[in-house]
């Protein structure tokens, strides 16, 4: 890499449960807001950017060009382009890759990588049956072949088709998958509550002490996560039912992340553009990997990301001991329990071909200010939430502090990327 | 300035008044109410906003656009121009011109208070002018001020007419944009602004006003123009429109958008870019 590539700055609505106070908001709105209140941060209203890389995982139809919408809504100059990307869960880690990469190369100098997910402004198409009617009805060349086209429709056709977030090659929805996952690497529910409480009391300390002042702009009314419960224990988690894995499953709606609503945007420049525009350089973005698992072979579905960890390690010469903060995200509690557990499986990690186990990662390193369980998960926003978080997190340790972060995500896939503190 | 301000409890104002509004006058004398109206402590419905946003397309924002307090204030036109101490009546007026300014940006969770007054009635040569100001408020400081004039055609003030504002001549353009409008637009409208007026979705009402079809309300060709130039236009702006010629639902229309030293003038025009439908200049607020 001929370039340092620099975090400098981040920005993210609040997120929010689906159906609540961002029910009327769609993903051009929210990536609209993530994005302005980024240009607003760092004063780059009216400038032309290198390039704007953003995605979300239900995407209607007519938002083929999400991203370079919500630039031309946005304060940045209209001259500025912008890509779609889409890799499920990692999506926002994944676009904060894309443009890291051109900046290294030096193909930009800057950029912004965002990501979005409206869970509550989902699109709903038709059946595959009418679909293919109505397609056929729209070639017609004669009134009646258009009504013998439509006389094909039957009731059945007529009910909408909800997005899903099962896997097309299983059927099983992901926590379906993660319960697999759970009982295989033994998680117990004590465990995963105990997780999830603390989620909500690290982001709940991290808001209270001014740390999102910065990270997070304000939309419709809602000033911090709406689906953070500061109150939560692990006792009051315990009281919940299983949600996913049978009457005797242990992954509950608490310890599960919510379907979410909201956006996040990360700011990328070389370290000379930096400094022309007087923004602070959190971390430098050191290296990634993105890697999948033997789907739907039997592996686990959201573990591809120890393998990416592995081997990422290796290539940079580094250990765990050398990493100095961990943010795992927390699709389930259970799969960050069984990211830790694989992490320390001689054989597991043999069967990836790793030298040895990855090793332990301490607790007090792990998610310092909470992750999806207690901010909401909108899927492709998640990667842009934790990137600026952990930037600025390591900004605040001091120079050469490393941090890991390990996204899963749908199809038996993950990115992992290396940052450290400049 | 002395004016008597009559207090509303909450908007809209419904009752009397409000069907006054919509029955023409048979009035030949213009005659307008001396004192403005208000209502405190509005809180802005963000349903509404959303749907709002949708209609005009506009991106739904944490601030909110011009136009929005401008149809926030629309039920005090209608209370004003439903008051018994005017002849001059909603329906009939033809909305001529309108000239709004953000001092700042609002925020969609800001509470407002609305004043609107009417004044400066004067004799044209198809009837009667008129202004209704605006005006809102977030604690006492104000956020927007408006200026819509209405032209009561077929009305008389006092005085002599005064001669016509000049415009630039009007040169054909080449639009950069189409929009096909659909008959239910109106109605969508309606239902977002809150403007009853029924030469906007009924044929036979706009028959009577002399339209072929309904024509679409002159604030939502203002309001999309606007929109599709949303990421331009500054935090605090003045927005100035021209209603010239009305726009019949369905119907396709063109936009053209042009920067000059002081902004971006924007004409929203026949689809083949021959004649203006309404032009707008939107410029920094000073």
């Amino acid at each position: 890499m001929s370039h340092t590539v620099v975090v400098v700055g981040g920005n993210r609505i609040p997120f929010a449960k689906a159906g609540g106070p961002y029910a009327r908001a769609s993903n051009h709105d929210m990536l609209t807001a993530a994005i302005d209140g980024l240009v607003a941060r760092a004063g780059l209203a009216g400038e032309r950017l290198g390039e704007v890389a953003g995605g979300a995982v239900l995407k209607h139809p007519g938002d083929f060009n999400l991203t370079r919408e919500a630039v031309l809504s946005s304060a940045l100059a209209p001259e500025t382009p912008a890509c779609d990307l889409q890799q499920a869960c990692a999506t926002g880690l994944e676009t904060t890759m894309y443009l890291a990469n051109k900046i290294a190369l030096g193909q930009l100098t800057n950029g912004i990588a965002a990501g979005v997910d409206s869970t509550s402004d989902a699109p709903i198409s038709v059946s595959d049956p009418l679909r293919r009617i109505l397609l056929k009805a729209s070639r017609a060349r004669s009134a009646q072949e258009r009504i013998a086209a439509f006389a094909k429709i039957r009731p059945g056709h007529l009910a909408p088709q909800a997005p899903s977030v099962a896997e097309p090659r299983t059927g099983l929805s992901m926590g379906e998958h993660q319960a697999l996952t759970t009982v295989r690497w033994e998680i117990d529910r004590t465990s995963q509550d105990e997780l999830a409480a603390a989620s909500h009391h690290r982001l709940a300390a991290a808001w209270d002490r001014g740390f999102f002042d910065d990270l997070v702009t304000p939309y419709l009314g809602v000033t911090r996560d709406a689906v953070l419960r500061p109150d939560t224990s692990v006792e009051r988690l315990a009281t919940l039912r299983p949600a996913f894995g049978g009457p005797d499953g242990t992954m509950t709606a608490g310890n599960s992340t919510p379907l979410s609503d909201g956006a996040a945007a990360v700011l990328l420049a070389s370290e000379e553009w930096a400094a022309a525009h007087h923004l602070t350089p959190w971390a430098k973005v050191v290296d990634a990997e993105v890697a999948a698992v033997d789907h739907p072979g039997g592996a686990d579905l959201l573990l591809a990301p120890v393998g990416a960890t592995g081997r990422l390690l290796a290539r940079q010469g580094l250990t765990v001991e050398d990493i100095d903060l961990f943010e795992i995200h927390e699709a389930f509690a259970s799969t960050v329990l069984a990211t830790l557990k694989a992490w320390q499986d001689p054989e597991y990690c043999a069967s990836l071909d790793l030298d040895g186990p990855i090793g332990e990662c301490p607790p007090e390193k792990l998610n310092v200010t909470g992750s999806s369980l207690a901010a909401g998960h909108p899927f492709a926003a998640t990667g842009a939430r934790i990137v600026p978080t952990l930037a600025k997190l390591l900004h605040e340790r001091g120079p050469g502090t490393r941090g890991l972060i390990s996204v899963c995500a749908a199809g038996g896939q993950g990115v992992v990327a290396i940052l450290e503190a400049v | 300035m002395g004016r008597d301000v009559e207090t509303l409890e909450a908007l809209p104002p419904m009752g009397a008044a409000f069907a006054r509004a919509l029955v023409p006058s048979r009035a030949r004398e213009a005659r307008i109410p001396a004192h403005a109206v208000r209502v405190d402590g509005v809180v802005q419905d963000l349903d509404r906003l959303a749907d709002y946003s949708r209609v005009c397309g506009y991106t739904l924002r944490d601030t909110v656009p011009a136009t929005w307090i401008h149809v926030l204030t629309f039920p005090l036109h209608v209370a004003l121009l439903g008051d018994r101490r005017s002849s001059v009546r909603l329906v009939g007026a033809v909305h001529a011109t309108n000239t709004m300014t953000l001092l700042r940006p609002v925020r969609a969770t800001e509470r407002l208070a609305l004043q609107v007054h009417v004044e400066n009635l004067r004799p044209h040569a198809r009837g009667a002018m008129l202004d209704l100001v605006g005006r809102a408020e977030v604690d006492g400081e104000a956020v927007w001020d408006g200026v819509s004039t209405y032209l009561a055609t077929g009305m008389e003030a006092p005085g002599a007419a005064a001669a016509g504002v000049e415009r630039e001549p009007w040169e054909p353009v080449q639009p950069i944009a189409r929009w096909r409008l659909p008959a239910h637009l109106g109605r969508d409208y309606r239902r977002v602004s809150q403007d009853p007026n029924l030469i906007h979705t009924s044929r036979v009402a706009a028959r009577a006003f002399g339209f072929a079809r309904p024509i679409i309300h002159g604030m939502w060709t203002h309001a999309r123009a606007l929109a599709a130039v949303e990421g331009r236009i500054p935090a605090a702006h003045r927005a100035d429109a021209a209603f010239l010629k009305p726009v019949l639902l369905p119907g396709t229309v063109g936009l053209a958008v042009s920067p000059n030293a002081e902004g971006l003038r924007l004409a929203v025009t026949t689809k083949d870019g021959v004649k203006p439908h309404v032009l707008l200049g939107v410029h920094p607020a000073r």
